[in-house]
């Protein structure tokens, strides 16, 4: 084979993607996974980060729910170190039905989810912050995963079984002949070369941009951006995500994700041409605000980060042009079957809780094409770092001071930050204080983890990610990825661009302690430091 | 609903704008590079710690309590409480017998009153320094404040007659060691009081403020002293009582402390809780007259304690002093002495205390005063310890300068 | 406690305006909650046009040095800014005349320091550079905490042992005719970076580092030593919560700290400094000064407040405090008699007095001037 050629093509670094690559990988496929741009970039890095226990769809979406409940209970062995067993809670306030509480757990049980009625009272105990008019409480297995990590995860486990990957990598083309997809044109949108690589099967793994890839093919699916906002608040007000106990609406999910918490969402169509540059209005700030305080009373006096939203990639059932039928399920399509295009295959719908188990059926897909028999061992076989139970127990191996570094670090390597066990003082100098992750940990990532600026820096390490939203750290790492790049001037402008990325989620929100940060942020960077 | 009017977090900690400012202030970074700095201790550690109290670092306890980063910070954020309410809340290892010991002061004095001459021998030996210093980890430099034979209390009692006789009356909360270890200062209170015509008594029932307690680990103890003391006060200020202090710590830790730290709401005795210094100023300012001895002539430099600059009375004392007749005032930089009650006497901590009053030392060498003047018990053994200075209490040089 | 003016806000402007009514024998006191922008002062006055003089001669008493020369300084990013009015601190290099050959210097180990950029800054106009590390013994202790390798925990430890950095870069300068140092020195002894000048055989220029800005604290404590040995009372930690009025008079105010202890004067100066100071607050519906309720100029939706490109001039850093001619400020409409404001407070609203240092220094001296003739 030469060097271009794989036996699998992936189109889309998202979780789904790196999932499929990482699946094929294990199977023993040669692969390329292709992203034009970084990591978790989409719908993956733009949502709640919630585990679903599957509540939520129980009452009206049985498969939805059994699927998230059954991978719910494998990210947790999985995926551990991105994980956080937090349990959730559906709430009844006085303004609500309590009698749909019933059909609720009757439909969890049903589903397979362990669905426990608790006293109000109970609910305030297990979790203060909640709204202390509620009426009724139901205790689920939900908990909240890291999409950057597992994403991350999940790609590094593919390139340990020789897997490669290609970011900022845009495809521009499909190499056809006849009805055969044969390989993908691309272009590099940082060395600005253009490339062609070859494979028997591709896999359009692309969310709510898939339809263009699928139009580049020559193929059509029907799909409808909808836009999803969300606010991250400054610290966890809640450590059990709380949801509402009504059919699903706006704003009724709050989840605790590391050193915050998430509110949302909402959910607008918006036209296609506005994927690439959704933002949050003010009006659904304030609604996000008010809906959220309803959960959680103090989240109407919490600092909040940021706004942010995402595009769900629903998909129409097949061939109905109206929309009218709308599935949020697995969509997985082999278009040599569907439309008589070969070696092309779409996966698209789910959900990030049910990533591993679409991955799962696109390998499938790919498996059959290629007449290659090998079983999925992705439900069993723990991700890189989340090997042991405990990343606690590797804490305690790695350097020596001060703890909070070496947990934070921990936290976020699962036990792969055993590696950090010979790093010295140097090393455990602090880039980002506010989620403490040191020199060692920035230079790991940039060394490793396919590291071209600052933003994609923030996604594998949480740098930047705090209360300063990148004050400090910005400029230090840029420092860093100037020494290991040896470009200074490509990180002059990193700079501006990531100040400008961290802006566009704080301008939604900027008032308050925000524009008390920003006005800061402005006299550091302008004129202290002259960027 | 209006949405977002203000943002309010447990002690403010989410106003941290992390513009480091505190760092600069903080009197143990300087000197001890493994406290991680208040920023870091403070509201970068609470994100952590409330993500899971698995990141408590027990490096907490090197903070001094000083709340020189409060003084310090732009933003309004009680960095210093931030600190102390983690090791309230997440530090569950029992204080050591060496800490329980320096921590019950006011249990230490009864004990050691009667048999004053005796304890202020023994404490002072050679030999019981170094058994000290071994055996509890007290660093053998310090020498233990000396018991009085005496309790304040027992002379205040015996003049309780005289003193009913004023027309006004105030109640003094004296504190442990004006009660153990220097009545004197009590005595200077009562002089100045009654020259402006104000007789003083005792509360009812005072104990141990507490503060030792909270920052060796016994806030269940200091607790219940803060539940005690303010219903004392309660009694007294129901009577229509001003309650007069004479230690800044005690004060702020009545004022500020019981209720931020150990939640003990004080709000209706609060404002009654006051430094003399101030019930003296206001007093003149509002015409009332002291007279003073013609002679009398000292070079004072003042000392702002650190829980004084936190109170932010300092002013007070700086201007009654300026008041006198005869009195050449220097006010020293700001600046921790190092000793923050209990701290500076654990040996571990020796080094580090010695360290941070350094820049002070030197400033008072560099006045050459005749008196250092400063309303902290703890900063006076400090400065005389250290610079061999003699350190006064503002009340004591008002109460020299008398006619 | 009864004085003649009371200054709401200790610094730049505050200290400025207090000082210069002290020296013009008036009773003064400032209330300060907390620390200011001083702190992170890049050591040059951007909109400074004239020389002001008595600005000059302020700070000269105080014991810090201006000096007024037109030409660019070199910024920790590696670029260039217009200057005119500096800390001595600041090296300026006149038009036409940037360094050929540097020598960059950095601690090992410093990452808020960007010796990397600065040289290629230095490169791109028209030096040749080379970046070098020095370890010094005395500070190695601060990388035992993985957060406190600060500018300022670096120059308590440099005001006593700089001469073995002069000792370091002497033995690494060759035929450089600059040398380029992180800003860490002269802390408390404001003497030591000229002393390091004068020990090195080439033009030495201190560029700044992350903050806390080490000429800024000393600035900020040297301004306070001179308000204090002048008699002006510094009420630092300490926060105003409610002012009195009478008609269009401001009679007296109430801190935290002396609740029950009202403080008067005949003259009130709000310097209370801009969004980060809390001088104006907001939430999602306005902006507002939060003292005394003083007509602020500002934009009416939240939309318009800000550029989406973070680089732009931002709307609401013009918001600002409304004022008549002699900076008293305005409440509905009319002016209140007896406050005046100076300082960010004022954003962009009087641009004739310039932006950020310069408006403090400018408007806090018309203030006192006003305010001493009154």
């Amino acid at each position: 084979m030469k060097p271009n050629e794989f036996d699998v093509i992936i189109i889309g670094g998202g979780i789904t993607g790196a999932g499929t690559q990482r699946d094929c990988a294990m199977r023993g496929l040669r692969t390329l996974l292709i992203e034009r741009s970084d990591i978790a970039t989409g719908a993956t890095g733009r949502n709640h980060g919630l585990l679903h226990s599957g509540a939520r769809y129980a009452v009206n979406d049985a498969e939805s729910a059994e699927e998230c409940i059954r991978e719910n209970m494998i990210l947790r062995r999985i995926a551990a170190h991105c994980v956080e067993e937090t349990d959730g809670l559906f709430i009844t306030l006085p303004e609500d039905d309590l009698a749909y509480q019933e059909t609720f757990i009757a439909s969890c049980l049903k589903a397979g989810i362990r669905a426990e009625r608790i006293d109000p009272a109970e609910a305030r105990r297990l979790e203060p912050s909640v709204n202390p008019e509620l009426i009724g409480a139901v205790k689920v297995p939900d908990g909240s995963v890291d999409p950057f990590r597992l994403c991350a995860a999940n790609m590094l486990d593919a390139k340990l079984h020789g897997g490669q990957v290609l970011l900022y990598t845009e495809v521009t083309g499909f190499i056809k002949e006849g009805d055969t997809i044969k390989g993908v044109r691309t272009y590099n949108h940082q060395t600005h070369e253009e490339g062609e690589y070859y494979a028997p099967v591709t896999v359009n793994a692309c969310g709510i941009w898939g339809q263009k890839i699928a139009e580049m093919a020559g193929v059509k699916i029907g799909m409808f951006p909808a836009k999803g906002a969300l606010l991250i608040f400054a610290h966890r007000v809640n450590n059990v995500v709380i949801n509402r106990c009504r059919k699903p609406a706006n704003a009724d999910i709050l989840v605790p994700g590391d050193t915050v918490c998430v509110i949302g969402t909402t959910s607008t169509r918006i036209p296609f041409e506005e994927c690439d540059t959704v933002h949050v209005t003010p009006d659904e700030v304030d609604l996000l605000i008010t809906e959220g305080a309803k959960l959680a009373p103090a989240l109407n006096s919490t600092r909040i980060l940021r706004a942010y939203a995402g595009v769900r990639p629903l998909v129409s059932a097949d061939n109905d042009p109206s929309g009218r039928n709308i599935s949020r399920g697995i969509v997985c399509l082999d278009h040599e079957e569907r439309d008589g295009l070969k070696g092309f295959i779409t996966i698209t719908g789910g959900k990030l809780m049910t990533y591993r188990l679409m991955a799962e059926m696109a390998t499938d897909a790919v498996c059959r094409k290629l007449s290659v028999n090998r079983q999925c061992e992705t439900a069993t076989t723990p991700l890189p770092g989340s090997e042991k139970p405990s990343y606690k127990e590797v804490a305690d191996t790695i350097w020596a001071a001060p703890t909070t570094v070496q947990k934070a670090a921990t936290g976020r390597l699962g036990t792969r930050a055993a590696r950090f066990k010979d790093n010295d003082r140097y090393d455990s100098a602090l880039v980002c204080e506010c989620e403490e992750v040191s020199v060692g940990e920035i230079n790991a990532a940039i060394e490793r983890l396919d590291v071209s600026n600052l933003t994609d820096l923030r996604r594998r390490t949480r740098m930047g990610m705090g209360t300063c939203q990148g004050e400090l750290c910005a400029c230090r790492a840029a420092g860093l990825l100037a020494k290991a790049h040896g470009c200074v001037e490509r990180e002059r402008e990193d700079l501006k661009d990531f100040l400008n990325e961290r802006w566009k989620g704080n301008f939604p929100i900027g008032w308050g302690d925000t524009l008390r940060e920003a006005e800061y942020t402005q006299w550091v960077y302008k004129h202290v430091l002259g960027v | 609903m209006t949405l977002q009017e203000y943002t309010t977090s447990a002690h403010n900690f989410e106003e941290c704008m992390k513009c480091t400012v505190c760092t600069a202030y903080c009197p143990v970074v300087q000197v001890n590079p493994l406290y991680p700095g208040p920023k870091q201790a403070g509201p970068d550690g609470e994100r952590l710690r409330l993500k899971d109290p698995y990141f408590f670092n027990q490096a907490l306890k090197y903070c001094l309590n000083c709340k020189r980063c409060e003084v310090a910070c732009p933003s309004g954020v009680h960095v210093a409480d931030i600190i102390q309410s983690a090791r309230i809340r997440y530090d569950h290892s029992a204080p050591k017998l060496r800490d329980r010991i320096l921590a019950s002061t006011d249990f230490m004095g009864k004990l050691a009153r009667p048999f004053a001459p005796i304890v202020n021998g023994v404490t002072s030996l050679g030999v019981t320094k170094t058994v000290l210093d071994a055996t509890l980890a007290i660093d053998r430099h310090r020498t233990f404040p000396k018991y009085s034979a005496t309790s304040f209390e027992g002379w205040l009692k015996r003049h309780h007659r005289s003193q009913a006789a004023f027309p006004e009356q105030v109640a003094y909360f004296h504190g442990c060691y004006v009660n153990y270890n220097y009545p004197q200062l009590g005595k200077d209170l009562v002089k100045v009081m009654n020259a402006l015509g104000i007789g003083v008594q005792l509360l009812e029932k005072e104990k141990c403020c507490g503060i030792a307690m909270i920052v060796n680990g016994m806030s269940k103890e200091a607790t219940k002293h803060a539940k005690h003391n303010i219903s004392t006060i309660e009694k007294a200020v129901a009577k229509g009582l001003k309650v007069v202090t004479t230690s800044s710590t005690c004060t702020f830790t009545m004022r500020d402390e019981y209720p931020s730290l150990l939640g003990v709401d004080n709000s209706a005795v609060r404002d009654s809780i006051q430094l003399a210094t101030r019930l003296i100023f206001e007093k003149l300012e509002a015409g009332a007259k002291l007279e003073f001895r013609p002679d009398f002539h000292l070079k004072v430099a003042y000392h702002t304690p650190c829980h004084m600059e936190k109170l932010g009375w300092g002013v007070f004392s700086e201007r009654l002093l300026k008041m006198i007749p005869g009195v050449e005032f220097t006010l020293l930089d700001s600046a921790c002495c190092g000793i923050s009650g209990t701290y500076g006497f654990k040996k571990e901590n020796y080094e580090a205390s010695q360290a941070i009053g350094a820049p002070l030392f030197d400033q008072i060498r560099a006045v050459n005063p005749d008196v250092v003047a400063c309303d902290c018990e703890t900063c006076k053994w400090q400065i005389e310890m250290s610079t061999g200075y003699t350190v006064k209490h503002p009340i004591s040089i008002l109460a020299e300068a008398l006619a | 406690m009864k004085l003649d003016t009371v200054i709401i806000g200790g610094g730049l402007a505050g200290l400025t305006a207090g000082i210069s009514l002290q020296k013009a024998g008036k009773k003064t006191a400032i209330i300060s909650a907390g620390q200011n922008a001083l702190h992170f002062f890049s050591g040059s006055f951007e909109s400074m046009q004239e020389a002001p003089e008595r600005a000059i001669d302020l700070f000269e008493e105080a014991g810090i040095r201006l000096h007024y020369r037109e030409g660019a300084r070199l910024m920790p990013m590696g670029t260039f800014r217009p200057a005119v009015l500096s800390l001595e601190d600041v090296s300026i290099f006149p038009e036409g005349q940037l360094p050929r050959r540097a020598l960059v210097i950095n601690f090992t180990g410093y990452h808020d320091f960007f010796s990397s950029f600065i040289a290629e800054g230095l490169e791109k106009a028209g030096a040749s550079c080379r970046i070098r590390f020095i370890r010094i013994d005395e500070m190695e202790h601060l990388r035992l905490s993985p957060s406190e390798m600060r500018s300022v925990h670096i120059a308590r430890v440099m005001d006593k042992v700089w001469e073995k950095v002069v000792q370091e870069v002497r033995i690494l300068l060759k035929d450089e005719d600059t040398v380029i140092l992180p800003q860490v020195f002269g802390l408390k002894d404001a003497s030591v970076p000229g002393k390091i000048r004068a020990n090195i055989p080439a033009k030495v220029v201190f560029v700044g580092t992350l903050p806390p800005s080490v000429p800024g604290v000393r600035t900020q404590q040297l301004l306070r030593r001179r308000y204090e040995l002048l008699g002006g009372t510094y009420l630092m930690g300490d926060e105003v919560l409610s002012a009195t009025l009478d008609g269009d008079r401001v009679t007296g105010l109430t801190t935290r700290n002396l609740q029950g202890h009202p403080i008067t004067a005949d003259h009130f100066i709000l310097a209370t400094g801009g969004y980060f100071s809390k001088g104006l607050e907001s939430n999602p519906e306005h902006v507002w000064e939060p003292l005394f309720g003083l007509d602020v100029e500002a934009l009416e939706d939240r939309n318009d407040w800000y550029e989406r490109d973070f680089a732009k001039d931002q709307p609401y850093l013009r918001f600002g405090v409304k004022t008549d001619p002699e900076l008293r400020a305005l409440k509905d409409g009319k002016p209140l008699r007896n406050l005046y404001v100076a300082g960010s407070i004022l954003g962009a609203t009087r641009e004739d007095m310039g932006i950020g240092g310069g408006l403090a220094l400018r408007s806090a001296l018309a203030v006192a001037e006003t305010i001493a003739k009154d």
